[in-house]
């Protein structure tokens, strides 16, 4: 399992752009992310399909320390990631050193929506969420091309 | 979700981001504003009020919990960490990954601005292969001069593969040398 206290480094970095540069470069360095760090995971969902996405989040959940969320497959071309507990706003918040952490930046939850956007832009997938705060619910739809 | 048990490999990534598109003292002070006193703030405040025992007990938890290759341990007047195995470098080494060229400086990127802020100073070298030493001391004792001497069997300066590839030493929170070996 990580040390949880990795997610301060994330939350402290939001807040690093956002403090000196302005929202937009938050945005724009997501949106980097997304789109250059995270292409072989973008090529792997196409290659794998549907079963290769509910496979990665399942797992990846599962090595998140104190989240609580279920992966499901309502059918062939859909996965849907139910975050019940997120792990990161959880461990923000009540972790032992919360106490001396700034809270989750104001636009936390945003990264999940950007950066997976960006990811999946070249691909036949479409993302959607709703939710967030803490509990949100994620959905991976293959589109017909 | 961007979460922590692959944080090493987008943190590394995020240090290229920042170098290309804002530049090299950008990441610098990403590393001494937000990185030694935000993220790690719970380092700082350990370190603040409790000093050397600060130190021990910051590192002692936190590679602990990364499963770190590590020794430490607390002098009367110095604190020392000898690593063996780094979890954070391992971690790229093991995937392959280099997007910022100099990863292990991020360490001293955000030590020294807390040392400088409680008033220690930092001996350090480390040689790009996931082995380093650290000895913290209070930044009025006596000035080392050079590096300190080898400090038991348990000193990385003793293995066989210490010597390799580039290492980058300070003393005194100065960087002195970084050269080929």
């Amino acid at each position: 399992m990580a040390h949880g206290d990795f997610y301060f480094t994330l939350n402290a970095t939001w807040y690093h752009f956002s403090d000196r540069w302005g929202a937009p470069a938050l945005i724009e360095y997501w949106q980097a992310l997304g789109r250059e760090y995270l292409q072989p995971l973008a090529r792997r969902f196409e290659t794998g399909g549907p079963e290769e996405v509910a496979r990665y989040w399942s797992a990846y959940f599962a090595a998140e320390p104190r989240g609580d969320v279920q992966v499901t497959q309502p059918d062939a071309d859909t996965v849907v990631v139910d975050v019940r507990v997120c792990p990161a706003i959880r461990w923000l918040r009540e972790s032992p050193a919360a106490a001396v952490h700034r809270p989750p930046h104001p636009m936390y939850c945003q990264h999940c929506r950007t950066v997976t956007e960006a990811m999946l832009a070249d691909t036949s997938y479409r993302f959607e969420l709703e939710g967030g705060d803490g509990r949100c619910r994620q959905v991976f739809t293959r589109e017909k091309r | 979700m961007i979460g922590v048990q692959d944080f090493i490999g987008t943190y590394d990534w995020t240090f290229e981001y920042l170098r290309r598109r804002y530049g090299a003292a950008a990441l610098r002070e990403y590393w001494a504003r937000s990185i030694a006193f935000e993220s790690q703030n719970h380092a700082y405040v350990l370190i603040r009020d409790r000093g050397l025992s600060g130190m021990a007990e910051y590192w002692g938890h936190t590679l602990d919990s990364e499963q770190a290759g590590y020794r430490a341990h607390l002098d009367a007047d110095f604190f020392r960490i000898d690593m063996y195995a780094c979890p954070s470098l391992g971690y790229l080494l093991r995937i392959g990954q280099s997007c910022y060229a100099d990863y292990c400086q991020h360490c001293m990127g955000w030590i020294k601005p807390i040392m400088d802020r409680c008033g220690f100073v930092v001996d350090h070298e480390h040689n790009h292969a996931g082995q380093c030493w650290w000895e913290m001391r209070a930044a009025d004792s006596t000035p080392a001069g050079d590096a300190p001497p080898l400090r038991g069997e348990h000193d990385v300066r003793h293995l066989p593969g210490w010597r390799q590839a580039r290492h980058d030493l300070w003393l005194a929170s100065r960087l002195v040398s970084r050269k080929l070996t």
